[in-house]
């Protein structure tokens, strides 16, 4: 028999989740996947459904670039940058910045110009490297925003305040306000998954915390639910070895019956939650393999995407169960890549970093066009800062040629959801170095995604330690200029 | 209607001049806080069911029912409250001897003698440490990039004993905020200031030591304020606190007591000094075994230069006219006395004589042997950072924005201002160190430590806190369901010298405590939350208690207390794909898979898989979240170390007796500590010839399922018999009632 229409069969037989004599509604399912967001005491939370105004997007998949991909070879095209090649860094682009102790004094540094050249493409002439063949192709779906500048000067703060709105680790990430904002649309998956892989053999190091997905101080329904590339995506989702489904059914029946008896006899209401909560990780043991059965993906999926999204653990592989997650209404998708913080690799690992990556960003965002999901799907792609327009190393030894830490200007592209496809957004100065027109602080950044999903970013809040807090801090300004 | 931001900024502007300078530490004319002003002691009220209450504690909660039209919940039975009360003081619930013996007890006093046999136990040393460790964001590792493993864990063991003890709390703050300062600071006075150093620590390549030696003292800070203040300093770390009266200057003021170390901030040492060496006691003898045998080597080598190097008394052996001959080098690795020389010496030594004099040789290789043996023993010797502070005190600043390089004017060691007591000031300024912060954070001149103490004991048992938001004793926390009762124990806890079992005692042993937990609709409706009191406490166990519940019911639990921290069963793969390979899980075998979960190593870039709702260990927390999701469910059913200890447990039953009935009696009272019911009978037993009319079809199954976990299945019990008993232990360790204290 097959197993998934034996467990789908198993699934209907049973009454509990109706309104039925045990009396557990979906209200209390809804609470257990986040379905409803509404946390005691604090009603600032819309709750499921409830949006502020009207949204543009209903779901975000981010494409995160772990280790800040250089802006400089990839998307911030800069002529005079090639020109000067060489010459050391004016003062006036560095005075009174901060950088990474790697490069201490920013003075007397030379200057690198893009290890690959530029072209324009599609009908908005987008400047995209050679590095990026196939996002150079879908140049017209994005919105690249240029303006992007940040606080932190390392990975981890930087991301974290990304991510998360502050430096230090502990507060909730964009993805667990989401959840908690607007719930889940999905039946028997989490609100915010997180998927993370890494280009082989790669020399960095950055690793992927799980505060990089988590809830902070909101309740822990609301942190992203880690989804593995491995042979059990969910941990302990497989039932131990000689327990099949019929009598895991039957365990969790005679569960059921026996918290039934506790319920009656002492009238906490908590029980009833405890029984809706082993019924819906039935379900997720459920869906989650029929998610991961690739089996019915037509293999023009596969020539979109490259082979490497049969291959789990791989970017590619992520970015197609992005999709199938948000198929199946997941509110947020975090996708995590690491490798990006060439130090001393930008003739060698980035050329593997965009292999890597660069057809299967391009592959997700024609895929959810080609559904109709775009219209409301957000796809965000970009790191948690640039790199130098310096070089990081000797300008004789172009084998170790690298670009060190830079928040004072990177680039970040967005697509579907609201955004204007086809825009550039923001400029920096003639060397990338700084932002010179429309800058976009991460905060701002921030406030746009969830006005996108039709969330207010100072009334999305959430008392705590006698504070109200919001993903934004006290900070955030709506960056008009990319809405569609 | 969306308010504009003019209407937010009238708002604002309104607000600010109500609070007369926009932050409430600037303001002196508002009525202090409750919170800051110290509690006296209440004189317990009149009540109308006065024989219901068995102490002042109970008078105060009956008087706010009576005044509510409540009336409390009868006490509940004996088997659930002994149950309760052994898994609110050891974390386990009690054996069916010890459920035995106490339901045999008919005399009166006899649930107050199982509470201090429950306080006298070295459990509940264990069970209180767990708190206080996430409290103190105790971890086995760094944290961030690298996330070097530490050896904290000698503090740890250090807090276990200490409660065992009954270490005073006054006692118990000062040695882990300054033993180190104490006159004549004892070896264990100095471990215990590992406290101040379980903060995280980074060593991300490209970091500026001084940001993060700032970053460590912020969390020094925090923690404190967080921990005996019950004060949210964060806010205070880049302005004036909006709500409660501290300022920038306070939060400077207080971390200027931790700013006097040699800490530098720089690199990732997880051992990084001050530290202080804390040998075991196998190190020990492991050491006194080594000097001993060094002694006599050294001896016969001493006796055999004698012969070949004859010389005056006091003169090395390389001087001596014999050796004139010999190479330089060697000369000099003559020089010092056998016992001192290092194994790279007595390396060349044994080499230059292997084959002209074999008894010296084999002699110095035996030293080299030894020397070695001893740095690796030295080196497998935990050290624990530690406190010391330097000669000369560091000047410390007020940080603009908490920025590490934006300094402003100079700030003194001082407390909060509002909250001394002006007329028995506390020593503050440079003559002050972190001893006299200490003090006077226990000593009654600081009105909040002791209702933040009490609170946390009270949470405990109950769930929640007098004041819930236990954290934050400030405006914006919770008011206290019961003000009077509060400073009735914080009072009743400084008075009794901080004896933390007294206070303990004193909570369990209430009628307050003692009510069923039984709630019926009209009192759900009335108060969902039981602030009132009008019911005994019913809620989720944390995640640990029932890990150790389940191994302590199938009797695997190893009672070995302290020591290095081990590594259960953990799916593969997640250290591996959290560091891209870095760090490997390698789960321990034998007693260590089964120690209580107090033990488990704690990594902090990701913790330990087989708890949820628990404190992340990266800052002090002192309230966890109680929730549920399908995620815990599936690790509680199919996690290895669970289905080993229904495994287990299924064995124990079917060893107790042939019959269903009496093996599901088993069961349950290894579990519950209670037995049975009819009808839950039948509902197992019926599952049970479910799972045995399979397993029998599939006896291939059944040797799968058996096959989890390591330990050793009991000789001669039928495979699928046993199979389809370990799933109905499973549904029983599933059960609601399991998993809840009630």
């Amino acid at each position: 028999m097959d197993p998934l229409s034996e467990h789908r069969r198993l699934l209907t037989r049973r009454t509990f989740l109706g309104q039925g004599a045990m009396g557990i509604g979906s209200a209390a399912l809804a609470g257990l996947l986040s379905r409803d967001a509404r946390a005691a005491g604090n009603p600032a939370g819309p709750g499921w459904g409830h949006t502020h105004f009207a949204p543009r997007a209903k779901r975000v998949i981010y494409l995160f670039q772990n280790g800040a991909p250089t802006h400089v070879d990839l998307f911030d095209y800069k002529p005079e940058l090639v020109k000067r090649h060489g010459q050391p860094v004016p003062d006036e682009y560095i005075a009174g910045r901060r950088f990474s102790t790697m490069t201490g004094k920013a003075e007397g540094k030379k200057l690198l110009a893009p290890v690959e050249p530029f072209e324009r493409h599609g009908q908005s002439g987008a400047w995209v490297s050679r590095l990026m063949p196939h996002t150079a192709q879908i140049a017209d779906e994005l919105c690249f925003v240029k303006g992007l500048h940040t606080d932190a000067v390392n990975h981890a703060p930087a991301i974290s305040l990304l991510l998360s709105g502050s430096q230090i680790p502990g507060r909730p990430t964009l993805g667990a306000w989401l959840a908690y904002g607007l719930g889940s649309e999905a039946e028997s998956l989490p609100a915010f998954v997180a998927m993370t892989s890494v280009t082989r053999n790669t020399t960095c190091g950055q690793i992927f915390y799980d505060f990089y997905w988590g809830s902070g101080f909101l309740p822990s329904r609301f942190q992203g639910v880690k989804f593995r590339g491995s042979a059990e995506p969910v941990l302990y989702l497989d039932n131990p070895p000689g327990v099949d489904l019929a009598s895991r059914r039957g365990q969790l029946d005679d569960l059921a019956r026996l918290n039934e008896l506790k319920r009656a006899e002492c009238g906490d209401p908590e029980i009833a939650t405890r029984i809706a909560q082993y019924e819906m990780a039935f379900r997720m043991q459920a869906s989650v393999p029929d998610l991961t059965d690739l089996s019915r993906e037509p293999k023009s999926v596969f020539d979109l995407y490259g082979p490497d999204a049969r291959q789990p653990g791989t970017y590619a592989y992520n970015c197609l169960m992005a999709r199938r997650l948000v198929e199946r209404g997941v509110r947020c998708v975090q996708l995590m890549h690491a490798g990006w913080d060439q130090h001393r690799s930008i003739t060698t690992e980035l050329y593997n970093q965009c292999r890597d990556t660069d057809r299967a960003s391009a592959a997700l965002v024609l895929d959810l066009k080609q559904r109709g999901l775009l219209d409301d799907t957000l796809v965000v792609w970009g790191g948690e800062f640039g790199r130098t327009p310096f070089i990081q190393g000797s300008l004789e030894d172009r084998p170790n040629w690298g670009r060190d830490h830079h928040p004072y200007a990177f680039t970040v592209w967005m697509a579907g959801g609201g955004v204007r496809a086809g825009l550039s957004h923001g400029e920096t100065d003639d060397l990338a170095m700084n932002v010179v027109r429309d800058s976009v602080h991460v905060h701002d950044l921030q406030t746009t995604i969830l006005h996108l999903m039709g969330l207010d970013h100072e009334r999305l809040t959430y008392r705590f330690q006698g504070r109200d807090f919001r993903l934004t801090d006290i900070h955030g300004e709506l960056v008009k200029g990319i809405l569609a | 209607m969306r308010a504009t931001r003019f209407h937010r900024s009238v708002l604002h502007i309104a607000v600010l001049l109500a609070f007369g300078a926009g932050s409430a530490a600037a303001d002196n004319s508002a009525p202090t806080h409750w919170a800051y002003v110290a509690p006296s002691r209440p004189v317990p009220p009149t009540v109308q069911a006065a024989g219901w209450a068995r102490g002042p504690l109970d008078r105060f909660v009956l008087q706010r029912l009576e005044s509510e039209g409540l009336a409390p919940s009868p006490e509940a039975g004996r088997a659930t409250l002994l149950r309760r009360v052994t898994l609110d003081l050891t974390g386990l619930p009690p054996t069916p001897a010890e459920s035995d013996a106490f339901l045999a007890d008919p005399s009166p006093d006899a649930y107050e003698r199982a509470v201090d046999r429950l306080l006298a136990s070295p459990r509940y040393g264990e069970r209180m440490a767990w708190e206080w460790l996430e409290a103190a964001r105790y971890a086995d590792s760094n944290g961030y990039q690298g996330d070097g493993e530490r050896t904290m864990w000698p503090w740890r063991d250090w807090v276990v004993s200490a409660m065992n003890r009954n270490l005073p709390f006054d006692a118990f703050t000062e040695w882990q905020l300054a033993g180190d300062l104490l006159p004549g600071a004892t070896r264990e006075q100095k471990l215990a200031t590992g406290f101040c150093r379980n903060h995280m620590i980074n060593g991300e390549g490209g970091r500026i030591a001084e940001e993060n030696r700032i970053d460590y003292l912020f969390d020094q800070t925090e923690t404190t304020a967080t921990v005996w203040l019950g004060a949210t300093f964060n806010c205070t770390r880049c302005h004036d606190h909006k709500y409660d009266p501290f300022t920038m200057r306070d939060y400077y003021g207080l971390l200027a007591f931790f700013d006097r170390t040699a800490v530098d901030g720089g690199g990732g040492d997880p051992q990084s000094k001050p530290n202080l060496e804390a040998p075991t006691d196998e190190h020990e003898r492991q050491r006194a075994e080594l000097g001993a045998e060094s002694r006599t080597v050294a001896a016969t080598i001493a006796a055999i230069e004698g012969r070949l190097f004859p010389r005056p008394g006091d003169k090395p052996a390389g001087e001596s006219e014999s050796a004139k001959p010999l190479p330089e080098a060697i000369r000099r690795d003559l020089a010092g006395e056998p016992a001192r020389r290092g194994a790279d010496a007595l390396g060349r030594l044994e080499a230059h004589w292997r084959g002209k004099d074999d008894d010296y040789a084999r002699a110095l290789s035996r030293l080299k042997g030894i020397v070695e043996r001893r740095a690796a023993l030295d080196r497998s010797v935990p050290r624990v950072m530690v406190m010391e502070d330097v000669a000369k005190p560091r000047e410390t600043f007020r940080l603009l924005k908490g920025a590490y390089n934006r300094t402003s004017d100079r700030v003194d060691a001082s407390m909060p201002a509002r909250l001394v007591d002006t007329a028995r000031p506390p020593r503050q300024g440079d003559a002050a160190n972190r001893l006299d912060l200490a003090r006077w954070l226990v000593s009654p001149g600081n009105p909040v430590a002791s209702r933040v103490a009490a609170n946390r004991a009270w949470q405990l048992f109950f769930g929640t806190g007098l004041v819930k938001t236990s954290e934050d004793f400030g405006t914006k926390g919770e008011a206290p369901s019961h003000p009077a009762l509060l400073d009735w124990l914080a009072t009743e806890y400084q008075r009794s010298g901080w004896d933390t079992k007294h206070l303990h005692r004193l909570i369990a042993t209430s009628a307050t405590y003692r009510q069923s937990s039984r709630a019926t609709a009209g009192l759900l409706d009335r108060d969902p939350e039981n602030r009132l009191l009008a019911r005994g406490p019913r809620h989720r166990m944390p995640s640990w208690m029932i890990r150790d519940t389940a191994l302590q019911a199938a009797g695997l639990l190893a009672g070995s207390v302290g020591g290095p921290p081990v590594k259960p069963y953990q799916p593969g793969g997640v250290w591996e794909e959290a560091t891209f390979g870095a760090k490997r899980y390698e789960a321990d075998h034998g007693a260590a898979l089964y120690r209580r979960s107090l033990y488990v190593f704690w990594r902090r870039i990701v913790g330990p898989t087989m708890f949820f709702d628990a404190a992340n260990r990266q800052y002090c927390t002192v309230r966890t979240a109680r929730t549920d999701t399908p995620l815990q469910a599936l690790l509680l059913l199919n996690d290895t170390g669970y289905v080993e200890a229904a495994r287990v447990l299924a064995g124990r039953a079917m060893a107790a007796s042939p019959e269903t009935g009496a093996r599901i009696d088993v069961l349950y009272r290894r579990v519950l500590g209670r037995s049975a019911s009819a009808e839950e009978r039948a509902i197992l037993a019926g599952g049970l010839a479910r799972h045995r009319e399979r397993l029998a079809r599939q006896p291939e199954e059944a040797g799968r399922m058996l096959a989890v976990g390591e330990s050793a299945r009991p000789a001669g019990l039928d495979a699928v018999e046993h199979a389809a008993w370990t799933l109905v232990a499973g549904t029983v360790l599933n059960l609601d009632e399991a998993i809840s204290k009630e």
